[in-house]
């Protein structure tokens, strides 16, 4: 049997980040992943993430997942791939099938690092061909480059059913319809505006009726539901579609704790079976620590900081760190969790409605039953300014623990100030100089930079524009709406793609002066 | 039907192994060396992976990534094998499963 | 004594539901009339439930239905999910071929 410091299962954010820290101290550290590559969930993270610096904010998923590697890597820290642990104990003994045998390993400490594990909900035909979970719909076409299908309806407003479905429009599927059986939308309101205005359509208290097709998906019904979750007779609508992803929450992957005798709960708030556990990550067992989502789902960003909170509390454990040394980067680390854990998502306010924001401003209704903030809506908001010339226009009307805009703008038009999750102000809109790194810098793509008039009864639009191909300068086409319904002709006049902008290209388009702040997208004709 | 994805505006051009070719049910095909078998079906528009035991029902990729075990297939013989998690190679057998056999329901 | 644990506690007749016919359990192929009956039948545990009906002892070892199960047992006993204690975890937490599971690495393998 083979003995280690620290021995990690899941090869994940929370996973790598403990393993950094942990080997960092000198531990001698091994991570098993039953995966065939390491990183978890974050190579199928293409979108860019919110926060603020020290949560790596504005930086795609894949991309803190390779520099997670790097770091990994850099420390001395193990990482064992197509290695599945199927038996952990109470002695911490932990074994792990490698290939074609079974293999021992003794731990001195145990961080579980296993994630989650999609739900999945039931109607006629959900287990029909064609009918997949949306991890799978974001493993096949980030990972192995295969759509997933061509016509899709997608079931599920959370964070995940958002992000999946613009990641569904970006390799070239149509998106069908977002669908939900909650009557407001789950997910961070700028993840829906971005789909609603590409023109998919959302419904809010519907579900699926049934799967149709006889060997594979040809069709799906969805109906209205009411208060009680009945379906609505008469509220049914069909689609065309090949495929229904599913995207109706996560649950702990906890059983390896369970199995190792840790006291266990059924908490809601948290996902599900959890270990019970203290902030550290301490389990009810010495030297059996937990981190991410096997403790409670929340986002890939915590997970990492929990990684870090599990690695230096092993080190401390075993003796690779002080007492005082470990407080000190708890504080530390304890200021970075807490930051995200703010706002009108934070799971302390989970389940709650919200009806205005920190600043005492109603929040858009429509946003939460349809995906967009209404035209007459989005005057209020304090990022949506009005300035000759141009100037940026800021959509983002929720509490949400972000900041980058703040400091992508060299002249400092845009603030956010002390607190992360307040909403961004122009203070400054008469300084832009249209460099656009405020548009690129958003990770909800809710910043746009607008010329109210040109002078000659037309206006400009600057979009975030993250799909191909690149319109040519010239290209007629028409301006969508918030909703993703046509308002206007638009006519493309530049698409700036600067390494700056990290993918997230500028796509400038002349629309008549009156749509200036309704036109919010570009769709060629 | 065009299910790969070329170039992708956030992952740029997709990379893949060398072309190789493999059969499914006996119909040669091609895939590239060390996608999931999966991947390679999915591409070629196969949907159907198995015909379930009891009600001979027919099941495809759900979850991929090697949970739900709905996607598994005859590999060179061996059943059972979650198709999205196992890598493609040259020459590969890979047969439709009917309950746990390659043979179709009436011939078992 | 919780809910769950009280036999003597009167559950009600099994009444048929438009939707028995769904099925719960993609590998081992169990509806959810079924998993509904085996309550009625005394099955009160997900243990029980497991071993009656082998719902979660499939392929994919209840990865998928085990929350949908825990679900529909607690509706039927009219209590909280939360209050059911889920089915035993045990070694292997995968799939693994029997073959494998008997072929111990050598020591010496294992120590580098």
């Amino acid at each position: 049997m083979k003995r280690y410091d620290l021995i990690i299962v899941g090869a994940g954010p929370s996973g790598l980040s403990a393993a950094i820290e942990a080997a960092k101290r000198g531990m001698k550290t091994i991570i098993f992943d039953e995966n065939e590559k390491p990183g978890g969930q974050l190579f199928k993270q293409i979108h860019k993430f919110f926060g603020s610096k020290e949560h790596k904010a504005k930086i795609r998923g894949f991309v803190i997942g390779e520099q997670l590697l790097k770091e990994a890597d850099e420390a001395g820290v193990e990482v064992k791939l197509n290695a599945t642990v199927i038996g952990l104990y109470q002695d911490k003994e932990v074994v792990v099938k490698i290939g074609e045998e079974i293999c021992h390993y003794k731990g001195d400490s145990i961080i579980i690092a296993t994630g989650a594990a999609e739900n999945m909900v039931t109607f006629p035909g959900w287990t029909l061909p064609g009918v997949i979970g949306a991890g799978a719909a974001q493993t096949m076409m980030n990972l192995h480059g295969v759509k997933p299908g061509q016509k899709i309806l997608m079931l599920g407003s959370g964070n995940v059913g958002l992000v999946v479905s613009f990641q569904l429009l970006q390799c070239g599927c149509d998106v069908v319809a977002l669908v939900d059986a909650a009557p407001r939308v789950g997910g961070y309101g700028v993840h829906a505006a971005k789909v609603a205005r590409t023109g998919v359509p959302f419904y809010l208290s519907h579900t699926i009726v049934k799967a149709e097709g006889e060997d594979k998906v040809t069709g799906v019904t969805i109906a209205e539901v009411d208060s009680s979750f009945k379906f609505i007779p008469g509220t049914e609508k069909h689609f065309d579609v090949d495929t229904i992803c599913l995207a109706v929450g996560l649950s702990p992957m906890s059983q390896l704790l369970k199995m190792a005798g840790c006291e266990m709960e059924d908490n809601p708030k948290r996902g599900g079976q959890v270990p019970i556990c203290d902030e550290n990550g301490r389990t009810s067992i010495p030297g059996i620590f937990v981190a991410g989502d096997v403790s409670g789902i929340e986002e890939a960003s915590s997970a990492m900081i929990e990684g870090r909170m599990a690695g230096i509390t092993a080190a401390e454990y075993l003796g690779y760190m002080d007492k005082e040394e470990l407080d000190k980067g708890m504080e530390e680390l304890d200021h970075a969790l807490n930051g995200l854990r703010q706002g009108m998502f934070a799971p302390k306010n989970r389940g709650k409605k919200i009806t205005e924001t920190e600043e005492g401003i109603p929040v858009s209704e429509n946003l939460l039953t349809k995906g967009y903030v209404a035209d007459d809506e989005i005057e209020r908001f304090p990022g949506v300014t009005h300035a000759k010339g141009i100037h940026p226009v800021i959509e983002c009307t929720q509490n949400i623990p972000c900041n980058p805009c703040q400091d992508a703008c060299p002249k400092k038009c845009i603030s956010i100030g002390e607190n992360i999750t307040s909403l961004p102000t122009v203070p400054h809109a008469e300084d832009c100089i249209n460099c656009g790194m405020c548009v690129a810098s958003c990770s909800g793509q809710a910043i746009f930079l607008v010329d109210e008039d040109c002078g000659d009864g037309t206006a400009t639009v600057t979009l975030p524009y993250e799909f191909l191909p690149l319109p040519e300068p010239g290209t007629k086409g028409v301006g969508l709406g918030r909703s993703g319904q046509p308002v206007c002709q638009a006519e493309v006049v530049s698409v700036k793609s600067l390494k700056a902008f990290d993918k997230t290209n500028l796509l400038t388009m002349r629309v008549p002066k009156e749509y200036a702040m309704k036109a919010r997208f570009f769709k060629a004709e | 039907m065009d299910t790969r994805i070329a170039v992708h505006p956030i992952l740029g051009e997709t990379t893949k192994g060398r072309e190789i070719s493999f059969t499914f049910d006996g119909k040669e095909m091609t895939g590239y060396e060390g996608e999931p078998i999966a991947a390679a079906l999915k591409a070629a528009g196969v949907m159907i992976h198995r015909y379930t035991k009891k009600e001979h029902k027919p099941r495809g990729i759900f979850c991929a990534i090697g949970r739900c075990t709905d996607c598994v297939m005859v590999v060179d013989g061996v059943p059972n094998v979650r198709t999205c998690i196992t890598p493609l190679k040259e020459g590969m057998d890979v047969r439709t499963q009917y309950g746990v056999s390659a043979e179709p329901f009436d011939k078992q | 004594m919780n809910k769950v644990n009280d036999r003597s506690r009167d559950i009600g007749p099994f009444v048929p539901g438009p939707d028995d016919d769904m099925l719960i359990c993609r590998c081992e192929e169990i509806t959810k009339g079924e998993i509904r009956k085996a309550v009625h039948d005394g099955m009160w545990t997900m243990t029980e439930i497991r071993r009656y009906l082998r719902t979660g002892m499939g392929l994919c070892q209840g990865q998928t239905c085990g929350k949908l199960v825990k679900g529909i047992v607690a509706r039927e006993l009219g209590v909280s999910p939360a209050e059911l204690e889920p089915a035993t975890s045990r070694v292997p937490m995968r799939p693994i071929e029997m073959y494998i599971f008997a072929n111990e690495a050598k020591e010496a393998d294992v120590h580098e």
